[in-house]
């Protein structure tokens, strides 16, 4: 009897172990006026924040649940710890980060990343970032890259926080971003003045150890006229039974003629809801890359946005969803072009096995002021057992005449003529859907930094029994 | 405030903003005429439930010429028994609101060719057509011309649950001063649907600087042993047709009113010989041979 092919889960290995929490550190569960007043107090809050906290709550409660996408019944807010207290201060020494957190992150391979290819490292376990260090030539040059927190009480970036926090994603998007407002803690500050360009890149890694809980990190990045920078963000969390959420916000302010890379490595574990908000303003002569990995997680909700402000502004988003066994991963982007000739370009991959369903979601929009704009969207999906789902909603809102737009779409399976003309060059059945699957993540796996494209490599790694059905 | 109900509703919802997820119109009231459809043009003026059959085997070639004074409804059920083929023409030439609803069952060996002209005014068309049996065909052609305020909601549904079953969508046209267009496509595989094969293509020419184009062409997959594509474009004449054409002679509006002729060409063409006149009469080109 023919086997059908395996394609082996991620392996969870690396992420899935965890230290004990003090139950002295957790805020109680859910969401209240006492509950947001307790966060602001731990964290200091000056009273402007104070009170934008309590108005997100207001608008939190009064904002209706999204009514399209996967299906987030699952996800008790009350039961969700919105806050734990941080074993130690946030540090820019690594030997003074307390033991067990240490060695979460060296286990991760942050430390080693740091010194081997990085600019600078932060690091958050739960709710507040526990180290944060950035290299001296990039600190001489006058980027900025610390906690938002610290920002927040340093009287330099005050204003500049003040300014552009949640502007970009008002509390009034959507429940979570709401929710966010209300609880957030933790997160980056990047700043690159004008005709900076920093040529490694700089990293955030998110762990959440606690069970039943959230984490709210908050990144804003800008970059002034002329500057480039590369940010990766990477995520992860141990698998328990309760369900955990992570609701983050990312704010990235491009200026004219800067370049910005965002690349993303979701790997939460499968208990986890990802219902996260990433945004983008692209200035004249701008351009913002998106790369994103999205394997982990039990739902997620994930459409970066670039909003094309300038003229000539460009935004590029590359993704790869796999989703596997409890999986049901609603991902995609969304652009719209509100300058004269502005581009984009969106090109995704997903994979479904055993049971996954992936959901490509996108819109484009293009205004009436965005004249010369051009946009191309391309979207393929790949089917590897009958148990699976795998959904394609793309959305284009054209409201000018002068504009170019493009959209491709591709569903299906292996197909047998290619595995023929494989094993007819002297490939093994198994080698030729390893092949195959690998050329079909090519492209979005090149343009990961490189430990990610191995990670996602040997995720891909085909098990192959028999011939395949 | 005045009572709206919800029509044309995506299989599966997506952002809210994009206003794509559902057509809002006032109900249109009144009794509904039955109509069985046998042969050749049906005038359509009033609201109407038609019905179109074909037994086993049988072939059938109808029109629908849709054009109305004052608002109305147009419900079509269509069913293709075994090896059968039907072929409809529906043209759509009203100035008064048309809610329009399309079902069609489609068995085993038998085919649907749909062929759908939108000549302005304020159209909801909701289609659906159910792939049911083994190798069950669908070939839907679809263009509408759109110009100052008009609106057209289209919605259309091709459900594959037979096995090997072949759709394919393709929809033009052309928009001119403030129209405001929804196309919703979907192919939906059913598990079960081994060997399916599904396309949509969706191609727009935009001349008014005020139009409204959206489009969402959606693929939903629960069977692995498929082959679904679908594919947009929208924009302007092309910089280089422009420029061969003008080279050739004609001047810029010679050259939109002939893409815009393109466009709907091959809908037109699968229509009768009257059926030809009355469109040609309807868009204000005259007579065919001129």
């Amino acid at each position: 009897m023919s086997q059908k092919t395996q394609i082996s889960d991620v392996d969870r290995s690396l992420y899935d172990f965890r230290f004990d929490e003090d139950e002295r550190d957790r805020l109680s569960s859910g969401i209240s006026p006492d509950i947001i007043t307790e966060i602001s107090d731990e964290k200091n809050d000056p009273e402007w924040m104070r009170e934008f906290r309590l108005r997100c709550l207001d608008i939190y409660e009064n904002t209706e649940m999204v009514k399209w996408g996967a299906p987030i019944d699952g996800l008790d807010v009350s039961k969700i710890v919105t806050y734990i207290r941080p074993k130690s201060r946030m540090n820019t020494d690594w030997d003074s980060v307390p033991e067990s957190v240490k060695e979460t992150f060296e286990r991760l391979g942050i430390p080693q990343a740091e010194r081997e290819s990085l600019a600078g490292v932060g690091a958050q376990y739960d709710s507040e970032l526990v180290y944060h260090n950035v290299r001296s030539e990039a600190a001489k040059s006058g980027v900025v890259y610390t906690d938002l927190e610290s920002a927040m009480h340093d009287e330099r970036y005050a204003g500049i926080i003040r300014t552009h926090f949640m502007k970009l994603v008002p509390p009034t998007d959507h429940k979570f971003a709401a929710l966010h407002g209300a609880v957030w803690s933790g997160g980056s500050f990047v700043y690159v003045p004008e005709n900076v360009h920093l040529e490694i890149p700089l990293q955030s890694y998110f762990r959440l150890n606690a069970k039943g809980a959230g984490q709210f990190e908050h990144t804003l990045i800008i970059l002034e006229e002329n500057s480039s920078l590369h940010f990766i963000e990477g995520c992860s969390a141990p698998k328990y039974y309760e369900a955990g959420l992570h609701a983050g916000c990312v704010e990235l302010y491009v200026g004219k003629g800067a370049k910005l890379r965002y690349s993303t490595i979701e790997n939460w574990s499968k208990n986890m809801y990802n219902l996260n908000t990433k945004r983008a303003l692209v200035e004249e002569g701008g351009s913002v890359e998106w790369v994103s990995g999205s394997f982990g997680s039990h739902v997620s909700y994930l459409y970066p946005m670039s909003i094309l402000n300038g003229r000539g502004a460009r935004a590029e988003f590359t993704g790869i969803t796999f989703a596997g066994e409890g999986q049901d991963l609603d991902t995609g982007a969304k652009i719209v072009h509100n300058a004269p000739e502005t581009s984009s370009y969106i090109n995704t991959k997903s994979i479904s096995k055993s049971g996954g369903a992936s959901t490509f979601r996108s819109s484009v929009v293009i205004n009436k002021n965005a004249a010369g704009s051009k946009s191309s969207v391309n979207c393929e999906s790949l089917m590897l057992d009958n148990i699976s789902r795998s959904d394609t909603i793309p959305a284009i809102d054209i409201k000018t005449d002068k504009c170019d737009v493009g959209h491709e779409a591709k569903i299906g399976r292996i197909s047998d003529e290619a595995i023929f003309y494989l094993t007819s060059r002297g490939l093994s059945e198994e080698e030729a859907r390893a092949m195959i699957v690998r050329g079909f993540a090519d492209n979005v796996s090149k343009e990961l930094p490189l430990e990610y494209a191995v990670e996602m490599n040997n995720l891909i790694g085909l098990e192959m029994r028999g011939s395949a059905g | 405030m005045m009572e709206t109900v919800k029509l044309n509703k995506l299989p599966v919802p997506t952002f809210s903003h994009l206003g794509v997820n559902y057509a809002e119109r006032r109900p249109i009231e009144g009794e509904a005429r039955t109509i069985a459809i046998e042969s050749g043009i049906t005038d359509i003026s009033e609201s109407s439930r038609c019905t179109v059959r074909a037994e086993r085997g049988g072939r059938k070639s109808v029109t629908q010429y849709i054009g109305a004074g004052s608002d109305i409804t147009v419900d079509t059920d269509i069913m293709i028994g075994d090896g059968a083929c039907v072929t409809l023409v529906q043209v759509f030439d009203s100035r008064a609101a048309v809610v329009s609803r399309l079902n069609a069952k489609i068995a085993d060996n038998a085919q649907l060719d749909l062929v759908q002209l939108y000549i302005g005014g304020d159209t909801v068309s909701d289609n659906k057509a159910e792939l049911a049996g083994f190798r069950a065909g669908l070939k839907s052609d679809i263009a509408y011309t759109l110009s100052g305020s008009d609106k057209l909601d289209i919605n259309f549904v091709a459900e594959h649950s037979g096995r090997k079953s072949v759709s394919a969508i393709n929809v033009g046209g052309v928009m001119n001063g403030s129209a405001d267009k929804v196309f919703k496509g979907t192919i939906d595989f059913k598990n079960g649907a081994s060997g399916a094969k599904g396309t949509e293509s969706e191609d727009v020419l935009l001349i008014g600087e005020d139009v409204r184009s959206r489009t969402v062409p959606v693929i939903l997959c629960s069977e692995e042993d498929v082959e679904g594509s679908h594919g947009a474009t929208a924009g302007r004449i092309g910089d280089d047709k422009i420029f061969y054409m003008r080279s050739r002679g004609f001047s810029e509006e010679e050259i939109t009113r002939l893409m815009s002729r393109a466009k709907l060409a091959h809908v037109i063409n699968r229509s009768d010989e009257e059926t030809k006149r009355r469109i040609y009469g309807a868009l204000g080109w005259g007579d065919e041979d001129e």
